[in-house]
């Protein structure tokens, strides 16, 4: 009965699950469904997710979508996942909904209008859209200004003052990262009044690797397709 | 050290909070923000939430805003409150992770801009947003679709085929109630093909009876005043008619 992921790795959210995994030593199966090929469209895949939408799980018979509802899944039914990254404390597991939540309106929604609407418009037959990039930005750096004063302490390394990273930690950098895909001076543009933020992500790549670099590799190598 | 919930009852989340404490007993002080009047926005509360939005709670020293984290926290947090509304269950409390999670971006995203670039916005002295209100309505309509075709699959009365509610269907329903202020033949045509969507909300509002009613009537009360100045309009208009002077035929 082994773990099903269906995903690929260009989706943010997928990256934080694979790479939830690998850390973790879960046992699992990747199933690669291309989203430039729109086969997360295909009635196959709509019977594992009716929401046409990755990631997806599939744990015997028991089917999941949503990365957050995965996430917390995988930290509580794994043996062997460390406590950090879903605590049992009612009061640390209750912050981590909150700023998982938050996320959803806010943090969210600005690298995927960035990318969607500059870079990956062609790979997704979407126009140009320098309007809605503008918009990204926007709520980009709204949301990053707000990780920087309030979800990060001054002097502790992960999110919500903690000295280990949670599934939050890995849901939202994986989110930041896909900006990487505008480009360096893109990313430091908009990274740039963030210092909290950079070594944020420092933290959580260097907690996690070697599986970080190797999953977001997939962002690297799509930039230098693209540009050719 | 009573929990403190600072709400307004106009705002569907803070309803959700608030229907969950009378129905389970749990003793609160509910602090009213009026967001009408901008108490959101005031540094006192930016020291309760600095996001500035409602539900917050404190509890002792405890402080927590997003309405899906206060939810689960008051279920875990109190006694007496029965397992239906968050089961221990892993696969059970996975679905409704799952829900909570699809509903910001979807029912939400979609139901919550397109009450107020219709109806709302003027009550908070704010414009109306016809574009935004267009783009709300197809996010709105799919979700009510997704709610019909997939969560409310099957014969249960509530969502992810349970015969007791969960947390999610009171989220989820109390965000649809806000679709009450709107023009009757607006709710209509959104609500009108949704029949299991329909019957779901009576559900929720009869398992959480009479607290369901009570924490709605200031939504009702808005639906009223609507309605009546939607009447005056008309009136109005037609009234303009009759004062133009008769044409004598000699």
């Amino acid at each position: 009965m082994k773990l099903k992921v269906y995903a690929d790795r260009l989706s943010q959210p997928v990256r934080a699950v694979i790479i939830f995994c690998e850390v973790n030593g879960i046992e699992y199966e990747e199933i690669k469904v291309d989203l430039a090929n729109r086969e997360h469209l295909t009635p196959e895949f709509s019977e594992i997710n009716p929401m046409q939408q990755l990631p997806a799980i599939v744990h015997g018979t028991f089917k999941l979508f949503e990365s957050h509802a995965i996430l917390i899944y995988l930290a509580s039914s794994f043996p062997g996942v460390a406590d950090h990254w879903y605590p049992a404390d009612v009061y640390k597991r209750s912050k981590i909904h909150s700023v998982l939540d938050w996320h959803h309106s806010n943090l969210r929604r600005g690298p995927i209008t960035i990318v969607q609407n500059s870079i990956l418009a062609p790979v997704f037959r979407r126009p140009l859209n320098p309007e809605a990039v503008a918009e990204g930005e926007k709520i980009l750096s709204a949301a990053l200004s707000k990780i920087e004063s309030f979800w990060l302490d001054d002097n502790r390394p992960f999110l919500l003052g903690e000295n280990q990273p949670s599934i939050a930690d890995l849901s939202l950098v994986c989110d930041i990262m896909q900006v990487k895909l505008v480009g360096e001076t893109d990313w430091n543009r908009l990274l740039g009044p963030y210092k909290k933020v950079q070594q944020w992500i420092e933290n959580t790549r260097n907690a996690t690797n070697p599986h970080f670099d190797e999953l977001h590799k997939v962002l690297k190598e799509l930039k230098e397709k693209l540009q050719n | 050290m009573k929990l403190k919930v600072y709400a307004d009852r106009m705002s569907q989340p803070c309803r959700a909070v608030i229907i969950f404490c009378k129905v389970n007993g749990i003793d609160y002080e509910e602090i009213k923000v009026h967001i009408s009047k901008g108490q959101h926005l005031t540094p006192e509360f930016a020291e309760i939430n600095p996001m500035k939005q409602l539900p917050a709670i404190a509890d002792g020293r405890f402080k927590l805003f997003e309405s899906h984290a206060i939810l689960i926290y008051l279920a875990c947090a109190f006694p007496g409150v029965a397992d239906h509304w968050y089961p221990a269950d892993v696969f059970k409390r996975s679905k409704i992770h799952s829900v909570l999670d699809w509903h910001h971006s979807n029912l939400r995203r979609g139901a919550a801009p397109y009450v107020f670039n219709t109806t709302i916005a003027p009550i908070l002295g704010r414009p109306l947003n016809p574009q935004v209100a267009a783009e709300a309505e197809i996010i709105l309509s799919s979700s009510l679709s997704k709610l019909e075709s997939f969560w409310l699959k099957g014969n249960g009365r509530f969502l992810l085929g349970g015969n007791q509610p969960s947390i999610a269907d009171l989220s989820l329903v109390c965000e649809l109630m806000q679709l009450e202020v709107l023009d009757e033949k607006d709710r209509t045509r959104l609500l009108g093909p949704h029949k299991k969507v329909q019957q779901w909300i009576e559900n929720t509002r009869n398992a959480t009876s009479p607290h369901f009613d009570e924490v709605h009537r200031v939504i009702m009360l808005a639906k009223e005043r609507q309605q009546h100045q939607r009447l005056k309009a008309a009136k109005n208009e037609g009234g303009s008619n009759m004062k133009r002077p008769l044409v004598s035929r000699m």
